[in-house]
């Protein structure tokens, strides 16, 4: 039998691992969590019925925003955390291993297919929340045409202008690319956490600690800082917790989002250098972790 | 079952080279560590089927992981065909079998097989004969489209040997290959097993049962404690040199009597006699394969 040449790392290996923690994924049905959203997004658009149409849209976007991260927050940690512990303890792990795979070719390939599965979901989740979107604007167009019909044709333009700038804002896809970036990064913290964690619960439980933390150490560390009496032993723990865990609320642009403001370039593009540089900060130490674990 | 490809590269040296391994593990709240492993030397020769024995906690797993680099030794080092285990390099040639496989069950056992000869840089048209080839060695050509989560003891067992050998390894190594499969499924991978020796794969397994092993290893080395106590060749270790057996068939209780007058006036001494008996394994498989037979349409 003809079998390739060993190569030192291997994109091809990490590909198969990618795919066969995908199909992992895909058949333990999480992308239920899709309907979920379904749910909230067109449960919500039912209550939102009696609001202005600027407000309607203004909630719709918060709401379908914030389920975004929620759902995809959740997923990531949800969808990570099985992945290691699961793998030991049904020993899968040393056929795997047994085999001229690297730790850490394991470790990519596996998050590679959470955040695949993450892409797919958010795709998924923003091209259902455009279509609401859509729905809706297309319903209010049409009672505006409706009720202005005896109005000058300018003002109804403008009218209709005004509708449509109300729904798609450039903003959007920026944001929504900083809610995927967020759960790569905590999908690449929890796989951290499932290094030196023995079971799915406990790497959950920590995970669930490590998100309240990041959202509100922000505020934790405004109010401490701003009091005169900060001493050095506060000024080294938020150092400290600001050291080891991300701030996620950086991460949060939902608000000038759902203002109608446009994100400039510079947040962006800093909020998402943040967002891939934690991730790869935590894999490495992933890696660092699992290099040496005895399994 | 089919025919497998011999391995295409032939090794020289030993398969498996342990010298001076010490594995020590710590455990929480305790100052002493564990000693899994004490100052382990031994080799498996190329071609060889070596058995490790030992009852349950006396470091045959741990050897194992050890010599596959996935536990790092304490002190010494192990080597396939002469390249350090931790290297990742070195696990080319080696295919394993853990204790009790549950792989991914979500996989169908021909999914499991693709996804195992990727990780080895199998692809395209030589990937999926392979995977034909190996379902059909293993008798699992009718299972190949079924999830593992449906898949009986024996058949993952089965599939775990298929997966081990998707690379064509020099080198097998099986944790309690058998263990909690029926004794047909038993006779199944005991004779696959000596159909890859034939081959030229060497193969190094653990267990502890005795009677298997006795069967098919030709080398074995008795693990209690961590330290390894009996190693040697199993002609060796179980004959015993001063006494012959013969078996005799249609001999008249006159022609016994003859022959223990004989054998007494050449000084030497019959220690036994009676009727050889068979196995409860072969009675077992006997009835089991009747009432398939019957039972088949």
């Amino acid at each position: 039998m003809n079998r390739p040449p060993h190569r030192a790392f291997s994109v091809g290996r990490i590909a198969a691992i990618t795919g066969n923690t995908f199909t992992e994924l895909t058949r333990l049905k999480v992308f239920y969590v899709l309907l979920l959203f379904a749910l909230v997004l067109i449960g919500s658009s039912i209550f939102m019925a009696k609001l202005t149409f600027q407000q309607e849209f203004q909630v719709m976007k918060d709401i379908a925003l914030g389920a975004m991260s929620i759902f995809t927050s959740l997923l990531a940690v949800v969808a990570t955390a099985r992945l290691l512990p699961q793998d030991i303890d049904d020993r899968t792990i040393y056929a795997i291993l047994a085999k001229p795979v690297l730790r850490i070719e394991y470790l990519l390939g596996r998050l590679l297919g959470v955040l695949l599965l993450l892409a797919i979901s958010i795709i998924a989740m923003s091209a259902l929340f455009f279509l609401v979107l859509a729905i809706r604007e297309q319903a209010v167009l049409s009672e505006t045409v409706r009720q202005m019909s005896s109005a000058p044709s300018e003002q109804m333009a403008d009218g209709l202008r005004g509708i449509r700038a109300s729904v798609f804002s450039a903003s959007l896809l920026p944001g929504i690319a900083i809610i995927y970036l967020k759960a790569c990064l905590l999908a690449s913290l929890t796989l951290f956490v499932s290094t030196f964690a023995s079971t799915t619960i406990f790497t959950t439980v920590v995970m669930a600690f490590v998100y309240f933390i990041g959202h509100l150490q922000e505020i934790a560390r405004e109010y401490w800082l701003q009091t005169d009496s900060a001493g050095w032993m506060t000024k080294l723990f938020l150092a400290l917790v600001a050291l080891l865990f991300p701030d996620l609320q950086l991460f949060n642009l939902t608000d000038d989002i759902v203002a109608g403001n446009a994100i400039p370039l510079a947040l962006f593009a800093k909020t998402a250098t943040l967002g891939i540089f934690y991730t790869g900060f935590y894999l490495l130490l992933a890696w660092s972790v699992f290099f040496r674990k005895e399994l | 079952m089919t025919d497998l490809p011999r391995r295409s590269e032939a090794k020289e040296g030993p398969a498996v080279a342990v010298i001076g391994v010490t594995k020590l593990f710590s455990v929480p709240f305790q100052r002493r560590p564990v000693v899994a492993v004490r100052d382990l030397n031994l080799q498996v020769s190329s071609g060889q089927i070596y058995g490790l024995l030992g009852p349950n906690g006396s470091g045959k797993s741990t050897t194992l992981k050890i010599i596959l680099g996935l536990v790092p030794p304490t002190t010494g080092m192990a080597q396939i065909f002469g390249r350090d285990s931790n290297s990742v390099a070195s696990r080319e040639a080696v295919g394993f079998l853990p204790e009790s496989p549950y792989f991914y069950k979500y996989l169908t056992g021909e999914e499991t097989l693709r996804f195992h000869g990727k990780l080895c840089g199998l692809r395209g048209a030589a990937l999926k004969n392979r995977v034909g080839e190996l379902l059909a060695l293993v008798g699992l050509t009718n299972a190949g489209n079924r999830r593992l989560g449906g898949y009986s003891k024996g058949m993952l067992q089965r599939i775990g040997l298929a997966q081990a050998l998707v690379h064509d390894p020099a080198l097998l190594v099986l944790d309690e290959p058998t263990a909690g499969v029926d004794p047909a499924g038993a006779r199944g991978i005991r004779d696959l097993i000596l159909g890859l020796k034939q081959r030229g794969i060497t193969v190094l397994l653990s267990s502890h049962l005795l009677g298997q092993v006795q069967e098919i290893c030709d080398r074995v080395g008795i693990l209690a404690n961590g330290v390894l106590v009996r190693e040697g060749a199993l002609d060796d270790l179980l004959g015993i040199e001063n006494q012959t057996e013969l078996i005799l068939e249609n001999a008249s209780p006159e022609m016994i009597a003859e022959f223990k007058a004989f054998v007494s006036q050449h000084g030497a001494r019959l220690i036994d006699r009676g009727r050889p008996r068979t196995s409860l394994e072969r009675i077992f498989l006997e009835a089991t394969q009747d009432q398939t037979r019957e039972d088949a349409p």
